[in-house]
Parts: structure tokens; sequence; C-alpha cells
């Protein structure tokens, strides 16, 4: 062996345990999918960051989308070399990746915060877990409708024409209004395809000004356009502080239901332990605390110990005003729904 | 032997054209089928994909989104208002766009160019963009309801949320596409001819009508079916303007591809629009023929 061969080799076997500790503690890099706007800056601010800090090792990239099916859209693509580790979604688009194989099933063992979430957290035929809770809301103008609103027929009275603003189907906060409103009038749900809901929308929709509220809901309400409508808790109660009062948000008498976003790890996900690690965190009862302090979506851990403040202003003290609902087996009737509503309350507003 | 030469000449000349123009053409060529046969291949697939009622595609293969197309009277009617909807569109982008083309045609210097640039410039800003000025405008508390307030108007008139606003926001976002292609199309209106006309004794609605309007037609022809296949395409007005109550082709693949999750319907529905297309094209060679 020639001399300079052998000092080479003599270097190379006493540096590469530092080399190889070096290479370890190189950051990895995570990118999670969730919604963009007002959720990626709470979230940011409320889960990532912290994550990160705890971690040091692990860096994640925050891919916004503005809703759950561009999501589903973008992982079809991506199904022969997966770019994303995490997703946060809707649970109906949740299971729509679940039964195409685009999201693993999260096992306890490796994530144990799953054993502390709350039964309806977890889903049979769902890969991921629910990582949000959010439910239906009735948002109005408080210099608008005085004295507020208290039921969702109040958006069926005279003085509401043409001053209501519903995101109708397939948009799910009108599907949500159908389902309280087949409940109330004694409609069987998914069995009966919700037709007493979708009679029960003929005195509201002639008040309807917008099925299509835009850039969402809230903006119209605030600015006078609309007076009255249906949203969801968490982002009416941002929009009510940042509106200085403006809008606000109350369950109706009627009731509400909750919808639910769904942490997954994309199968075959190129950062699978971190994607585990951060999956771990974000259902961790500091992480789901933080986070429903922030944001108002109430949490799906059951040992999140939530300020008062905050978890007044989710439906936790009103679970007795929930409408349970089957989401999946909603999906699997939307279509049905949907050509009663074309065909019955959208003549109606016209 | 120079027979020979001079039969082989023109031959080669023919076969030197040919491969140069087959060398010119191949890059569009690529390009076409790179983006766009393969993208509406992959159209056609996924139209005929099988799909469960959660939306989850299942790998298999299933006519069942064509059928329902044929036999639901829902998408009968959506096709029919969406050509309706486009076709009253050109018509309206026609007849606003027509006299400010020909007013710019006959104009000349720098006020031409300021105003063809006043004309051109709406393209710069997104049609988003545009479309939240119209809400500004049309809605209950807007310019328009303001001012019929002013003058004593009771209840403000409905000119948004329903197909009047989407017809107002279309044909304002479509003119300066028709009045391009008008302007393109007033090439052949020689001011000798109209002279010739007057000086026999036409009066001016005459001139007009025997001979400035035959002779823009093919700039008429264009620039409608310029405007009719962008409106038919239309997505993000009607949706802004139409508040969910006016259903058309383009809304409908929205809905079914981004909300509901039915890729193969949206699939479907976007051939349908490809149709449609190709119909309006046809009819547009046919005129043109007719024309010229």
């Amino acid at each position: 062996m020639k001399r300079r061969t052998f000092v080479a080799a003599t270097t190379s076997l006493i540096v590469a345990p530092w080399i190889n500790r070096a290479s370890a503690q190189q950051p990895v890099t995570i990118n999670v999918m969730a919604y963009t706007g007002l959720f990626q800056d709470r979230y940011t601010a409320a889960v990532v960051e912290p994550f990160m800090r705890a971690n040091p090792g692990i860096r994640v990239n925050y891919s916004p989308l503005p809703n759950s099916a561009a999501m589903i859209g973008q992982l079809r693509a991506q199904r022969a070399a997966p770019q994303v580790d995490v997703v946060i979604l809707d649970v109906t688009v949740a299971k729509v990746g679940t039964d195409e194989g685009i999201f693993s099933r999260l096992d306890a063992a490796a994530i144990p915060e799953i054993n502390e979430l709350y039964p309806n957290a977890r889903f049979p035929n769902v890969g991921g877990v629910a990582v949000t809770f959010d439910n239906l809301v009735m948002i109005y103008n408080t210099d608008a409708v005085k004295p507020p609103p208290t039921s969702l027929l109040d958006m069926a009275t005279p003085g509401m024409r043409g001053r209501v603003a519903i995101p109708g189907l397939p948009d799910i906060q009108g599907m949500s209004l159908v389902m309280i409103l087949d409940k109330l009038n004694g409609g069987p749900g998914v069995e009966g395809r919700f037709a007493k809901g979708i009679e029960a929308m003929a005195p509201i929709a002639p008040n309807v000004q917008t099925w299509e509220p835009r850039p969402d809901v809230y903006a119209p309400i605030i600015n006078g356009q609309a007076a009255i409508g249906i949203g969801w808790n968490a982002r009416a109660q941002v929009n009510a502080d940042t509106s200085n009062g403006k809008l606000a948000a109350l369950i109706p008498k009627e009731g509400t239901v909750f919808q639910i976003n769904v942490i997954n790890q994309v199968q075959g996900a190129p950062q699978a332990q971190a994607a585990q690690r951060f999956i771990s965190y974000a259902l961790s009862a500091p992480a789901q605390k933080a986070f429903t302090e922030s944001m108002f979506y109430a949490p799906t851990n059951a040992k999140a110990q939530i300020a008062p403040s905050a978890i007044d202003r989710t439906a936790v003290k009103f679970l007795d005003r929930v409408v349970p609902v089957d989401w999946i087996a909603v999906a699997g009737v939307r279509d049905q729904i949907m050509d009663q509503w074309r065909r019955r309350v959208i003549p109606l507003s016209r | 032997m120079s027979a020979a030469a001079t039969a082989q000449g023109p031959a080669q000349s023919r076969r030197g054209t040919t491969f140069t123009a087959a060398t010119l053409l191949l890059p569009i060529l690529l390009i076409n089928a790179i983006g766009f046969m393969l993208p509406v291949a992959n159209l056609a697939v996924i139209s005929v994909s099988e799909i469960r009622s959660s939306g989850a595609m299942t790998g298999g293969w299933s006519i069942a989104k064509w059928t329902t197309v044929a036999t639901d009277p829902f998408y009968w009617e959506l096709l029919a208002n969406t050509v309706r909807t486009s076709l009253i569109v050109t018509i309206l982008t026609l007849v606003v766009s027509y006299p400010i083309a020909l007013c710019l045609h006959r104009m000349n210097g720098a006020w031409k160019s300021i105003l063809l640039v006043l004309v051109i410039s709406p393209l710069l800003l997104s049609s988003v963009v545009r479309t939240y000025g119209w809400i500004a405008i049309l809605s209950d508390r807007g310019l328009v309801n303001s001012a019929l307030a002013a003058l004593g108007a009771q209840e403000p008139f409905r000119l948004m949320f329903n197909l009047t606003g989407v017809m107002i926001g279309l044909t304002e976002i479509l003119m300066p596409y028709m009045i391009l292609a008008l302007l393109a199309g007033f090439g052949r209106l020689d001011p000798r001819v109209e002279e010739a006309a007057a000086t026999l004794g036409a009066p001016p609605y005459r001139v007009f009508w025997r001979v400035v309007l035959p002779l823009s037609l093919p700039g008429v022809a264009l620039g409608s079916l310029l405007t009719f296949v962008l409106a038919i395409s239309s997505f993000i007005t009607p949706k802004l303007l139409g508040g969910g109550r006016v259903f058309l082709l383009a809304t409908e693949v929205y809905d079914q591809a981004i909300v509901t999750l039915d890729w193969p319907l949206a699939a479907t529905l976007s051939i349908i629009v490809l149709v449609v297309f190709g119909l309006a094209l046809a009819v547009y060679t046919r005129i043109l023929r007719q024309i010229g």
C-alpha cells in the first residue's frame, strides 16, 4: 500500500463517526399540506413553529391549498412519487384518500396521543384521526340585525329579504343547514335523503341574496352587503374579533353539526418518521390547547386543558345541541341531495 | 440527360419544400400534442373511470357518467342554458363593441393610440379584479343602486347574483377581445368605397347597411367566435356574479372537480364543452366561406 493511500484510509476511518453524526444532524424537511389563509397563519403560529422549536432536527414546510378537494387532486397527481408527508383535510375527503390508498392508517403504537382522543375523533374506515372539530353557526351583522337572531328561521323573516348569504350545496355548510332542518322536522336523515330538510328550506330560499358568497361568507356580512347567514364557528370567531364586533356568531336553537378535519400520513411519505413525530405533536394536548385558544376549533384531545375564554367560544358547552352526522354516509348520497337542492330550493330564490 | 436533370429538379425542390414545411411544423405539432392532445386524451380516460359515491376512484372503468349526462334533463338544460347565455353575451358584446371599433378605425393620430390603449388596458387586469369591480357597482348599495335611490327608487334593483349580473360582467370583460377582432376585420374597409356610395346618393344608414357592414363581416365573425368561446368557458365571472343561481357548464365542471370530487363527471362535461367549441368553429368556417 502506498503511503498516501494509507494516510487517506486511516484519516477517513478516524473522521467517519463525526461525518455520520453531522449528516444525522442535517435537518429533515417534512411537507405538511393544509388550508390556506387564516388557518395557515394561526396553525403555523400555534402548532408548526412550536413543533420546530421543540424538534430542531425537523423543518416543516407548510403547503397551503384552498380546500380539501384541491389537496386530494394534488396527492393523486403525486401518487407515484409522493412529495407531501402530512395532510390536514375534511373527513369525507380523507375517506376518499384512504379508499384510494393515498393515506396510511395511523398506528396508536407509534403515535400514543391517538389514545387520548375523544372516541368520535376516530373512524373505522379512515386512515387518519380528527385533529380539529368545527361547527356550524349563524353569523350576522350586529348593526343590521337587532335584536340578535336565535333561530335559523330568523333568516326567513320578511325583513331579511335579499339579505341572507348561505354557501349553498355542494358546499358542506349548506349541507349542514339542510341536515339540521331535516332533524328539526323529524326527517330520518341519510335514509330519507334529507327530504324534510330540503322542504324546510322553502321559507328561507326566497330571502337568499347569494348562494356563493365570495371571498367567503364572512366578508359580505362584515361589510354590510348581506346581513345574516351561516358559517363555520372557528373562522366566524376570528372574524368577530378582527371586525371589532361587526360580525357576531351563535349556535342557533335548532342546533349545530360538527365539521371534522382529519390529520393523515401520506402512504410512502418521504419522511415517514418525522411525519409521525409531527402528527404526534399536532394531536398532543399542548398543541390542541394552543390552536383552540388561537382559532376556536374544538380540541380532539380529551386531555387538552383549554382556557375558559376560548372553550366558551367553541361548541364544547353546547354538545346537547349537536345533531349527530355520519359525514361518510352523507357523502354517499350527496348527488341525490344535490339533485333535490337544484330542483326544489334554487328555483325558489330566483 | 439534360431533360432528366430538368425533371429531377422540380421533384427535388418539392421534396425540399415538404421537408422544410415538416421541420417548421414539428415544434407546434409537438407542443400541440403535449399541451392539448395528451390532456384531452387524459380527460377522455378520466371520463370513463369508475368512481364510488364517496368520490373515490376505484381504478375500474364505467360509462356511468356519460349515461347520466345523456339521460338527466338537468345536463341538457345546462347545455342549452350555457349556449343560450354565451350567444346572448356574444350579441351584446358585438352591439356595444362595434361602434367603438368603427370609431377607432376611422380615427387618426395620437387620439387613436390613446383610445386603443384605453380599450386594451382592461386586459392588463385579472378578470377576478374586474368582476369584483362590478360587484362594487352592481350591489344593492353599489354605484347604480345608489344613483337610482338618489333619483327616488324605493327598492334596490337586483343587478347581480343572477343572470343579469353575469351578462353585464361578461359583456364588459369580453369587449376588448371583440374590439380587437373587429379592428382586424375592418382592414378591408376602404373609405373610398363609402365615399363612392355616398356620392351616388346613398344616405348614411344605407351606406352602413350595404357597404360598411358587409365588408366588416369577417371581423364580426371572428370577434363573435372568440367572444362565444371565451364566454362558454368563463368560470370566474359567472361564479362571482351568478350568486349560485346561474348554472353553466364551466361552473358545473368546477363544482364537480373541486367540491364534490366527481372527476369523471367533470371530465365528461369538459369534453362536451370541447365539442361545443368544435361546433362553433365549424359554424365560423361555414360563415366565412359564405361571406368569402
